[in-house]
């Protein structure tokens, strides 16, 4: 792509390596240039692998609940949710409703929270400093709930095989109506900052475009293939737990760019505001956990159950052979399939874009490399 | 363990009240053992004390420290989930920046390298590399369990059981993840190490914590058995 | 999983004594003490059961991929359909290109570890039509040779490189099975249940 066409270019390899301030954890992008255009890009990914899948086959069912904590760490409650849905299929339990109720509530502030952070840490990539100073305030104020009801900001272990660990506190649903008011007007906050923002727009707009059926070929789920035109939601399409009682919309991007991968996830975010509001509403009185016993030990068998993380689809496909502890767990990260389009989407990007459209993929190492 | 100490003499744990000095001096109890966490890094010797050894630098030495104790570039080096609880400390809420402490992406810039996250084997020579990028004077906490001695992932095939087997440590900083005011605490106690090492040069002591003399008769011994595996089957819920 | 039509059981878990008795592959040392397990449950498992979604796409599944299925179960709306390694592309191609089935999006892949055979497992997905299936295919454990679906679903790429790389499966016609996520130099299959657990070496 050179103007003078006798002059020989070389491509450059550059190695954004696993330190770097704008790829989100340990992640090495090696690509190569021509000038500014990207022509060819490699991830190498690993750095963070810790052998959870291996760990949990030593451990029993409620210690792997902690391993899941630290899958994808910004969600933390719905990786807890999914995994204990599959051994609660497996063993046939019936989760009461109203810990059902408190679950979802749980999670659907944890996908507040962790959009906040994509919205904190995507603008800092784009180059605004601002918004992230806000998004994290209002993290803040669901992390202070978090503690109330779980004794932790990140890493809870509450949502155990059954229901949930404990009652939560006496001033719950009063303490979560007057959050919901403070996060409406927070994310509108960051959302009046950015989302109509020139600057923003002409750094995401047209960037990192791919369509809908080579996103469905690459595996991409959630807010990237919902951006791109496609609306498949798990709790819409497979429902689970009780969001057959919930009404929301599910927010559909049109050319699966940049900004519209950002776009999608805020508007999650304010629907997934309208569902606490619903569960609060729904919410009744009751047992959290069922008469079970304490150590878990699912019959023989297998179950494959998904459910919606912040980034995408999380699964788990659970092999029990009857004793305490699996036999094979085998967690299928979204953001593990996310990436994988990342080499398409940087095709003819500029270096400076590269950042843009990592950064608007939203992917957490942890559950990448698990 | 101080036994024949009565219960009502020796005071019950009163929070802060072993690890702070009394009167600015740590107090010195040799035969309770050695507390201390290491040498850590120790910044090199000085221009004028390698050009003319045997020249001592007291108070510049204390200056120097002052100064860069108040102003500790950190390399934004986060790996796993304590590095979420690194941002939201450096965040509005717990502000880092009124302690001068400025995160930093880049290596030959920075001063103190907060590992924060699992170190995994492959992770290692990176780790090594950046350590040896950074220029003198240098700092390392290890932030969380997974960077102190592997955390919850001890027995895994891939994971470096603390970061303390490829570079010198100066604070730990246990949790998982610690809670910003924990990494606060961090951050001050190295603060206090930078004046403590310029105060009492580069071949002090390190410091010997004494431990509260707490009374041992009416303490519960655990239950040592192992219940993984045995079921009561009474259907009770945990 | 019905209880008739399992081809391979997998090996009866019993008390500890179980996997110490294999020899693994790699030698471990004193510290490789595989985890305690508890005894498996005396009572029988409830059978799985589809219910009538399940049944819809599992004979929907039996019809078009009906030569080439050697077992069938399944559990809610996701049945399972086993096949042989030789004609894993077809079934695969049928599965997709299905007008009704639409299996367009290749959910997960993963091994399973029976020590004297190897089971992948395929998790299709259909966005727009919501049908969920499940393809099996069972290996022998010393020669694990399965054909890749990288011609059909671009996914595949990465979910075999690591199943490659942690459990030795070997994935004819994949472009490039490099190391993904296990440091350079690594030695053995750490998915395998012969590697040693509770061993680490000391960086």
């Amino acid at each position: 792509m050179t103007t003078h066409p006798e002059l020989e270019t070389v491509d450059m390899m550059l190695n954004m390596g696993p330190q770097h301030p704008s790829t989100h954890g340990v992640f090495r992008m090696v690509l190569w240039i021509d000038g500014e255009r990207i022509v060819d890009m490699e991830p190498h990914i690993g750095y963070l692998h810790r052998g959870s899948e291996k760990l949990c086959e030593g451990e029993s069912y409620g210690q792997v609940v902690t391993l899941f904590d630290r899958l994808d760490y910004v969600s933390n409650f719905n990786n807890e949710q999914v995994f204990c849905r599959a051994v609660e299929r497996l063993m046939d339990i019936e989760v009461p409703e109203r810990a059902m109720y408190i679950r979802t509530i749980l999670c659907e502030l944890n996908r507040v929270a962790s959009h906040l952070l994509f919205l904190g840490t995507y603008a800092l990539d784009a180059g605004a400093m601002t918004p992230v100073l806000y998004a994290f305030r209002e993290r803040e104020r669901i992390q202070n709930l978090y503690e109330a009801v779980s004794g932790a900001r990140m890493m809870h272990n509450f949502i155990r095989i059954g229901g949930i660990k404990e009652e939560v506190p006496a001033d719950f649903v009063p303490r979560v109506r007057q959050l919901l008011g403070e996060l409406r007007r927070g994310v509108e906050e960051c959302d009046n900052l950015l989302t109509f923002n020139e600057v923003f727009l002409a750094r995401t707009r047209g960037v990192g475009v791919i369509d809908s059926d080579t996103a469905v070929s690459y595996g991409l789920t959630g807010p990237c293939l919902r951006a791109s035109g496609l609306a498949y939601d798990v709790r819409k399409d497979h429902p689970y737990e009780i969001y057959p009682n919930v009404s929301f919309t599910v927010p559909v991007g049109e050319y699966g760019d940049c900004w519209d991968r950002y776009w999608v996830r805020v508007q999650e975010a304010y629907q997934s505001l309208n569902i606490v509001e619903q569960c609060l509403d729904q919410m009744t009185e009751g047992p959290i956990m069922p008469q079970m016993r304490r150590i878990a030990r699912p019959p023989k068998g297998e179950v494959y159950v998904h459910g919606e993380n912040p980034r995408g689809d999380i699964g788990v496909y659970l092999v029990s052979d009857g004793t305490d502890k699996p036999y094979r767990l085998k967690v299928r990260p979204p953001s593990y399939c996310n990436l994988t389009a990342l080499r398409h989407m940087m095709k003819d990007a500029f270096i400076a874009d590269a950042v843009v459209i990592l950064g608007s993929l939203d992917i957490v190492l942890g559950e990448v490399d698990r | 363990m101080a036994l024949d100490n009565k219960p009502q003499d020796a005071p019950l744990f009163v929070p802060g009240s072993w690890d702070r000095p009394k009167a600015g001096k740590f107090i010195d109890a040799p035969e309770q053992g050695d507390t201390s966490t290491g040498r850590g890094n120790r910044p090199a010797a000085n221009l004028l004390q390698r050009g003319v050894p045997g020249v001592i630098t007291g108070k510049l030495d204390e200056l120097a420290a002052l100064a860069r104790k108040n102003s500790l570039w950190t390399l934004t080096f986060g790996l796993a989930c304590c590095a979420i609880e690194m941002m939201s400390t450096h965040m509005s809420h717990h502000d880092l920046d009124r302690f001068g402490v400025v995160t930093w992406p880049s290596p030959r810039q920075s001063d103190v390298m907060i590992v924060a996250g699992t170190v995994v084997k492959k992770m290692a020579d990176p780790i090594r590399l950046l350590y040896e990028q950074m220029p003198d004077p240098k700092w390392v906490i290890a932030m969380g369990s997974c960077a102190t001695n592997g955390g919850p992932y001890y027995r895994s095939y891939s994971v470096v059981m603390g970061v303390d087997h490829i570079i010198p440590v100066d604070v730990y900083i246990p949790g998982c993840p610690p809670r910003p005011e924990a990494l606060m605490d961090g951050l001050i106690k190295l603060q206090e190490k930078i004046q403590r090492d310029a105060k009492e040069g580069p071949n002090a002591k390190p410091p010997v914590i004494a431990q509260a003399e707490v009374p041992q008769e009416g303490l519960v011994e655990p239950d040592s058995t192992d219940n993984a595996g045995e079921d009561d089957g009474t259907g009770q819920t945990s | 999983m019905t209880e008739q039509d399992k081809p391979v059981s997998e090996p009866e878990e019993s008390a500890p004594e179980g996997a110490a008795d294999e020899t693994p592959q790699v030698e471990a040392p004193a510290s490789a003490r595989p985890a305690r397990r508890a005894p498996p449950h005396e009572e029988e498992a409830p059978p799985e059961v589809l219910n009538s979604r399940g049944q819809t796409t599992l004979g929907l599944l039996m019809r078009i991929a009906d030569p080439y299925v050697l077992a069938h179960g399944g559990r809610d709306d996701i049945p399972w359909i086993e096949t042989r390694a030789q004609s894993l592309i077809e079934v695969a191609r049928r599965c997709r290109d299905h007008r009704d089935l639409d299996l367009k999006m290749l959910h997960c892949l993963l091994v399973v570890d029976y020590t004297e055979h190897l089971q992948a497992v395929y998790v299709l997905l259909s966005p727009v039509k919501g049908t969920r299936a499940i393809l099996k295919v069972n290996v022998p454990a010393d020669e694990p040779k399965v054909p890749s679906l990288t011609g059909l679903w671009r996914a595949a790429d990465w979910y075999e490189r690591e199943m490659h790389e942690l459990f030795g499966m070997e994935f004819e016609g994949h472009p490039n099975l490099s190391p993904l996520i296990l440091y350079e130099g690594f030695e053995g299959y750490p998915g395998l249940k012969s590697f040693p657990f509770n061993d680490y070496n000391e960086f």
